[in-house]
């Protein structure tokens, strides 16, 4: 037995020498649950990753002429399978930076047992739990999505000043709508709004009838909706508009996504409406939308625009440290300090060659300012959505 | 509350999803009743059989309930597929045994699925179907043919089983497997019409699971457990029990957002199981204890 | 790049493949010493890793918690906690055929998943808790994972001889024989309904103590980590493949599984990037076919239980899911 673990232990670290990449490229992880329960994000976000990667890679590649390349791998949304996939992306495939998970248990995970004692800067676009704000983590887990807590306080704020001030709230049983939900209510009956209903339910039901009777009998005409538009999100957003119970429905950046739509139909969701940490307007981001369109990507996918800008970031943040793993986080920081040149998504060429230059420059990011707090958080700036057409159209922004 | 809030939010829907249950539920039960095991890969082949109905319908461009017959059809084949080469050497061993089996083919299943059609969530059919409104009771179009479907079979497997000479043979095996083999009963082709029924009810749930909601690669999981409540509720090898116990698992899900938070529906099933297992073990139709 | 970063992997592996040793030599005890199908490993493995947790970190606000107290007593706890959930499960379901147990213990599972989704005082729901301390986690990268190995390595070994001695000593002997024919056991006067309950809260406890292992290698646990699949199957799979009533086979079990499992994403990532993402699918299809390989080809596992004398009639495979022997008379269906 101990001779054969021993023999496998050799075998093993064979491989993994064998594995060491050639110096003609740069590695980054690009982590992303493609199984598990947030699957039906992942393809659209690894090809916002991907073509962040290949943007760079068009335009002269990374420090000098290298190549950026991307190892995709599966976080499953678990934290096991996450801590497996960055334990091998760190110390395998020996990436020096990680665009991802999409899960914030995933996240937590990863980042515990793998890339904060290996020292790799990881910057997520879609794990949005508070519990991640106060990670210890030597300054280097980032998000280029803003938690949670920001969000359910500016829907709430917004749903106030828009005269909704009676509604009900009904949120996935997870850390996301959890985490939303709460901090909704708190901002909501804080400024004087009135909540008849609040429940959490369970992914994956086939019938939410019951649950939105019960939700329905305070009397509110408008239902927060705190869930993602592909799975449960979708069962009950179905269920209420076919039976009727409430007139209004509001969701978070997880209902907006195609999938309604593709699902109902436009003419059924004029009465749907759904924030979302993209600013209302923004040149970055109206580049970014016509250029992975362009790609073949759907805009409208989950948290493409922050997926795009942590890899971009990443790669920016590689570029101005000259390829140093330990300098990174401060490169990140500096490439997002508000203050220099304006660098919008794809420009990668010109970035270049302002870092070449020795020139300070700032990220404009497609998914707003990601000028990072000292805890690695971006402050988020919010849009309100309506449906229209097979899109999403800005209605107002959110404070 | 009033009475026809009562029925269309609470009793209707438990009914329709009940009904879901106890199409799996019969399939579950027979087995038990037969091969004497419990198939852990039910689930997944409902989910299949979901799947190739949508397949099937984008295809040929059919309506769903079209394609309902092909999804029937290849799932039963399946099911005999799978049997003989997974379960069928498995027969002389511990029934246990072919139960852990059936747990790898349901990952098999749900791999093949997540394979073929991806991990999206997909619907039958596009837009919103309002309720229609008969005095005051409101009932969806494709609720009302769920609920015909599944009376429709539950009619056409009792008339198999009580005028067939197969399905005579099935019950035979099922009271007295000696007895029945003795009689020169054909244990083989018994099984395999077992198979056929199971299959083919197995995929009808998941097609009127995906027909009432949307089809997900694991949607068939999520029901396993229910359905087996509904199955061992209604007494092991008890079709009409099966039935019955479909339906008191379906609404009582439904009632129980009236007594418990609703992030514990699910566990309603369980509850269910428990209570059965610990006071009346042989179910309500006293069926075998296994 | 120094040479010990290229043992991280290897070793990170190794610990993976320790803590589910742990749970296999749990589940042989159930299964294959005791005949118990338990399909909600899962179940166990969180509350160890839950009760842990909480035992060892420091206060925290909204939650139970704030005892800080030594890694020693987390694992001990973890014990504890999960042999005594497996009392009221074994004391209800252990009456019957093994397949309700089956059917109830993926319950007990998701009850307890939903438990520590929602339950904000006890669990902090869905966030889960985090700041779990890791012992002498404070070393540098490579190091750490060397001296978590040696730990949890240790444990292991302590875990097998301990249940080696157990198993060749009467008990073990006794759970066998009540195992291959429960009658007999019981005309020899041998308390049967005990003795099950024993190993299931035996081998529950085992699977606490891995998930406390987790999640101090882990320093944080979610809901999320309750997984049928990752926990649960995978190690029925090693304790089949590597021979279940040997704790030598189910430890090699864990082994193989382990490195088919992960290492193979090294080899499937080298495809193009559309095949690698149906690969994942993929790998729980290979997973699921190996089980009916070795079901079909070698039941008994790599290293079949050795047994003094020729097994009866029932063939190689030994552990007879209690009552099948009341029930010959169905056998031959």
């Amino acid at each position: 037995m101990k001779l054969k673990s021993l023999g496998l232990a050799a075998w093993l670290l064979g491989t993994c020498a064998l594995a060491t990449p050639a110096l003609a490229q740069v590695n980054i992880g690009l982590l992303a649950g493609i199984t598990g329960g947030a699957a039906a994000m992942a393809p659209e976000i690894i090809k916002s990753y991907e073509f962040a990667v290949k943007q760079v890679n068009d335009q002269g590649g990374i420090l000098n002429g290298q190549k950026l390349v991307g190892n995709v791998a599966d976080s499953g949304c678990k934290p096991q399978v996450a801590a497996d996939a960055a334990t091998k992306l760190v110390n395998v495939s020996r990436v020096i930076g990680i665009a991802g998970p999409m899960c914030s248990g995933a996240l937590l995970a990863a980042a515990n047992s793998a890339t904060i004692p290996a020292g790799v800067l990881l910057i997520s676009p879609a794990a949005t739990s508070p519990e991640i704000t106060t990670l210890k983590d030597n300054d280097l887990v980032f998000r280029t999505v803003p938690s949670d807590e920001y969000q359910g306080q500016a829907l709430a704020r917004t749903l106030l000043s828009r005269g909704t001030q009676t509604v009900a709230v009904s949120f996935i049983n997870n850390d996301y709508g959890k985490g939303i939900a709460a901090a909704f209510k708190k901002e909501f009956e804080a400024k004087g709004g009135k909540i008849t209903a609040f429940a959490g339910h369970e992914e994956s039901k086939s019938s939410y009838r019951s649950d939105l009777a019960e939700l329905a009998k305070g009397g509110a005409d408008t239902l927060v909706l705190l869930d993602y538009g592909d799975t449960s999100g979708l069962t009950i957003l179905r269920e209420a508009i076919e039976n009727g119970f409430f007139k209004n429905f509001v969701g978070a950046e997880g209902m907006k996504t195609s999938a309604p739509i593709k699902a109902f139909g436009a003419e059924n969701l004029s009465t749907f409406i759904a924030s979302a940490p993209i600013p209302a307007k923004s040149q970055a981001l109206d580049i970014f939308n016509a250029a992975f369109s362009k790609a073949g990507g759907d805009v409208n996918g989950s948290y493409v625009a922050p997926s795009f800008d942590a890899v971009f970031l990443l790669a920016l943040a590689i570029e101005k440290a000259g390829g140093d793993k330990t300098k990174l986080p401060q490169s990140l920081r500096a490439v997002t300090s508000g203050k220099g040149e304006p660098i919008m998504p794809g420009e990668w060429k010109k970035a270049k060659e302002l870092i070449a230059a020795g020139k300070e420059i700032d990220y404009k990011g497609a998914s707003g300012s990601v000028n990072f707090d000292e805890r690695g958080d971006v402050p988020g700036s919010y849009g309100l959505f309506k449906v229209s057409g097979s899109d999403y159209e800005v209605i107002t922004e959110m404070k | 509350m009033d009475i026809f809030s009562f029925v269309n939010f609470f009793l209707l829907p438990g009914v329709v999803q009940g009904s879901i249950y106890a199409l799996g539920a019969i399939g579950i039960t027979l087995i038990y009743a037969i091969m004497r095991y419990g198939h852990f890969a039910h689930g997944d082949l409902a989910t299949f059989g979901a799947f190739t109905a949508l397949f099937v319908a984008g295809l040929l461009g059919l309506s769903p309930y079209a394609a309902l017959p092909v999804a029937v059809v290849v799932a039963a084949l399946l099911a005999i597929a799978i049997d003989w080469l997974f379960y069928a050497h498995l027969r002389r061993m511990p029934k246990i045994i072919t139960t852990i089996a059936s747990f790898g083919v349901a990952l098999m299943l749900r791999s093949v699925v997540q394979i073929i059609w991806g991990v999206d969530t997909t619907s039958y059919t596009r837009g919103i179907s309002r309720p229609e409104n008969w005095f005051g009771i409101r009932v969806k179009p494709h609720e009302l043919v769920t609920l015909l479907v599944v009376i429709g079979l539950v009619i056409a497997l009792h008339l198999f089983l009580t005028r067939n000479k197969w399905g005579k043979a099935m019950r035979a095996m099922s009271d007295n497997p000696d007895l029945a083999l003795l009689s020169g009963i054909d244990n083989n082709k018994v099984i395999a019409m077992t198979w056929v029924i199971a299959g083919g009810l197995c995929a009808a749930s998941g097609f009127f699971l995906g027909l009432n909601t949307e089809l997900r690669s694991l949607m068939g999981w999520n029901i396993l457990l229910p359905t087996f409540a509904a199955a061992i509720l209604g007494g092991v090898g008890r079709i009409e029990g099966a039935i019955v116990g479909g339906l008191v698992v379906g609404v009582t899900e439904e009632l129980s957002v009236l007594v418990i938070p609703s992030e514990y529906k699910m566990l309603s099933s369980f509850a269910i199981l428990l209570v059965v297992l610990l006071l009346r073990p042989t179910g309500l139709f006293r069926g075998k204890i296994l | 790049m120094d040479w010990l970063s290229f043992t991280i992997y290897p070793v990170y592996l190794m610990i993976f493949m320790c803590i589910y040793g742990c749970l296999a030599i749990g589940l042989n005890i159930q299964w294959g010493y005791a005949g118990l199908f338990n399909a909600g490993l899962a179940g166990f493995f969180a509350v160890g890793a839950y009760t842990s947790a909480i035992l060892t970190t420091s206060e925290a606000a909204g939650r139970l918690g704030g005892f800080d107290l030594p890694f020693p007593f987390g694992l001990a706890g973890a014990m504890i906690v999960s042999g005594l959930i497996a009392w009221p499960v074994g004391k209800i379901c252990l009456r019957f055929r093994s397949d309700y147990l089956a059917i109830v213990t993926i319950g007990v599972a998701e009850a307890i998943r939903l438990v520590a989704k929602t339950e904000d005082w006890l669990t902090n729901s869905a966030r889960g808790i985090t700041g779990v301390p890791r012992p002498l986690g404070d070393l540098p990268y490579a190091q750490a994972q060397l001296a978590y190995l040696a730990i949890v390595g240790l444990i292991l070994i302590v875990v097998y001889l301990l249940i080696e001695r157990q198993a060749h000593a009467p008990w073990g002997r006794m759970m066998r024989a009540i195992r291959d024919n429960e009658r007999a056991a019981v005309a020899m006067g041998k308390n049967v309904p005990v003795r099950r309950l024993e190993a299931f809260m035996l081998g529950s406890a085992l699977m606490g103590l891995a998930g406390g292992l987790y999640v101090h290698l882990a320093r944080t646990i979610t809901p999320d980590a309750i997984d049928p699949m990752l926990v649960t199957f995978l190690v029925w799979i090693m304790v089949i493949l590597g021979g279940s009533g040997n704790n030598r086979g189910v430890l090699l079990g864990a082994v193989i599984v382990w490195i088919i499992w992960s290492a193979s994403e090294i080899v499937t990532d080298q495809l193009p990037a559309e095949f690698a993402l149906k690969a994942k699918y993929g790998r729980m299809f290979l997973i699921g076919l190996l089980l009916q390989i070795v079901l079909r080809f070698r039941p008994e596992g790599l290293l079949p239980e050795k047994l003094r004398r020729a097994p009866l009639s029932e063939g190689a495979l030994s552990p007879t899911g209690h009552g099948a022997r009341i029930q010959a008379p169905h056998k031959e269906i």
